[in-house]
């Protein structure tokens, strides 16, 4: 435990930029972004997504924040923190992104390899160590973000809704759960076990290809060709698709209509067969990934 | 119970396509030597001491510290430690991360002693790597390793690239400071002057093959080298030397098993220094070769 403790610190030590500073700085600037325009300073609007406080203007809009209950208040407010703590979590995916394909590469390439394997860790313990990174730690890393967004912004606009007389200070902290910092937590961790086989795949071409981009793309432009030439069906790119985006979309059919998930809902994830699929995908580029690091051993010409 | 063989190998053999990096390798090393693998580029140095850490798969049996190499290395490496002239210490690390890392996975690390050691050197636990000079990495590298019980430490071209005071220092400080009679080490360099004073035994190797091996104590007895006055030229010839060299244009010769009495009277007579030895063996064995 206590090695498996130091692999993971000393990850975290390489690649602070881009899993602890990277989000916070992104959770700093919407939070700026939020205060600016509760207090005034600033609207952003695109076609896309905007954030204004121009809606507070609409009779409709007043109406239907006086009458809501509290089910709906939440919902809403759910939805909206959702959609803000986007950035954080594309930050941090792309930072996943960028480590999946360059870790075990680079410390080829630099050859701190041979350093790191004349100490007594075992190849699965270091492969194992940056999975649990990824799929257990960086979750955790990324919630206090989230958590800190959150009450920046249910703070920003309680005030603007007090001091405005819209609706009272404490109408948005009565909707809001602190639970769902439990929920978001799950959520994320089902969400790197969904996305863990593009991570897995990502390592592998890293263990194996001088070129690892090369090495990432290319096997996979060739299957998903062949498979649409041979039997005209499109699985792998849709496979990619899927991992890519939120974990929902393997819910079964009849769940599609959650749009906020429970942390009771993830037990449905696990019951799929898609879900069991990346696992048993990923546990075998696992393999492949210790076997070609223990094949990596380049010394001198000797 | 103490181990009497560190190093137990038998038929050693690494193949790589059409050529053998080593050729069926044979050795016992005892626990506690000090012990030289000295021979030219691609003699198959750090080939055999790669499968020693149990880095490559090779044919024949091998046996270190009473493991498996190949199927035990996790656990040979509690015990084992080595440094080679290609390990690259992570530049981006701080010297204190490199001590903590260290630290938190090898059982055998003492941490209070590595910054004691530390603590005698110019390097600060607050630097990068990356500031540090070679000379001074390598010297943190093997501040880390003295600071771990380890009972044999493998050292590949460990000094490659440093200048004469760093390699000095290195030597120096590793047999002062970390050689406890106990602890077995293997060397491969091609400095050889400067390891010979450290050594208990030596190998010397050629295209994959041990072509010599013995104690530093029994090559002294083995062999002698005359520096022959003007009149005793052809009386030291006559004695059968196994290699004649030229020093600033006097004659040298190299005889292999002789009385030291039929050689004290015809001038200066000494054990030969391991390079000179290692040059005149490599040389009738290419001899031998070619006959």
């Amino acid at each position: 435990m206590k090695t498996l403790a130091t692999l993971i610190r000393r990850e975290l030590q390489e690649h602070k930029v881009g899993f602890i500073y990277a989000p916070f700085i992104v959770t700093c600037v919407l939070s700026l972004m939020i205060i600016s325009v509760y207090f005034g300073l600033t609207d952003i609007q695109t076609p896309e997504f905007s954030l204004t406080t121009e809606i507070y203007e609409d009779e409709q809009a007043l109406e239907w924040m006086a009458t809501a209950d509290s089910n709906q208040i939440t919902s809403v407010i759910r939805s909206g923190l959702v959609v803000l703590a986007l950035p954080i979590i594309l930050t941090v995916a792309i930072a996943i992104l960028a480590f999946s394909l360059s870790t075990f590469a680079d410390e080829r390439k630099d050859r701190t390899l041979i350093f790191w394997r004349s100490l007594p860790v075992s190849d699965l313990t270091t492969v194992m160590s940056k999975i649990l990174l990824i799929t257990l730690i960086l979750p955790l890393i990324v919630l206090p973000n989230i958590i800190l967004l959150h009450l920046i912004s249910l703070l920003s606009a309680s005030i603007f809704f007090a001091t405005n007389d819209i609706v009272p200070f404490g109408w948005i902290w009565n909707a809001y759960s602190f639970t769902d910092w439990f929920r978001i937590i799950f959520i994320l961790w089902t969400q790197s076990l969904w996305s863990l086989p593009l991570v897995a795949w990502l390592m592998f071409a890293g263990a194996f290809a001088k070129r690892p981009i090369m090495g990432a793309l290319v096997p996979i432009a060739v299957v998903v060709v062949l498979e649409g030439v041979i039997l005209k069906t499109n699985y792998v790119l849709a496979f990619i698709e899927d991992r890519l985006g939120f974990w929902t979309s393997g819910l079964p059919e009849q769940n599609e209509d959650l749009r906020v998930v429970d942390v009771s809902d993830i037990y449905l994830m696990f019951l799929t067969q898609d879900f069991w699929i990346g696992i048993t995908l990923s546990a075998l580029l696992i393999g492949g990934i210790v076997y070609f690091r223990s094949k990596n051993n380049d010394y001198s010409s000797e | 119970m103490e181990r009497e063989f560190a190093v137990k190998a038998k038929g050693v053999i690494k193949s790589y396509d059409n050529s053998r990096a080593l050729d069926g390798i044979d050795l016992e090393v005892r626990s506690g030597q000090v012990l030289g693998l000295i021979g030219p580029n691609g003699a198959g140095k750090s080939t055999f001491l790669q499968a020693v850490l149990g880095l490559l798969n090779t044919e024949g049996e091998l046996e270190v510290l009473g493991l498996d190499p190949r199927k035990e290395r996790h656990k040979l490496l509690q015990k084992v430690c080595s440094i080679t002239d290609v390990a690259v210490l992570p530049k981006w690390m701080t010297v204190e991360q490199v001590l903590q890392y260290v630290d938190g996975v090898h059982p055998r690390f003492n941490l209070e002693k590595a910054r004691s050691i530390l603590s005698l050197t110019d390097i600060k636990n607050h630097s990068k790597i990356k500031t540090l000079s070679r000379g001074l990495v390598v010297q943190l590298h093997l501040s880390i390793v003295m600071a771990i019980d380890a009972e044999l430490l493998v050292l590949d071209e460990p000094t490659l690239g440093l200048d004469l005071v760093y390699r000095k220092e290195f030597y120096s400080q590793l047999i002062e400071d970390y050689y406890d009679g106990n602890k077995t080490i293997l060397i491969s360099t091609h400095q050889v002057e400067e390891i010979e004073g450290v050594l208990s035994e030596a190998i010397f190797m050629n295209q994959g093959r041990i072509v010599m091996k013995d104690s530093i104590e029994a090559i002294n007895e083995r062999f002698l080298e005359l520096r022959p006055n003007q009149d005793s030229l052809e009386r030291a010839r006559s004695l059968n030397p196994i290699h004649v060299r030229k020093e600033l244009g006097r004659e040298v010769f190299l005889f292999e098993d002789i009385e030291i009495d039929k050689l004290s009277g015809l001038g200066e007579v000494r054990p030969p220094v391991i390079a000179d030895l290692f040059m005149a063996i490599m040389e009738r064995t290419k001899l031998e070769g070619q006959q």
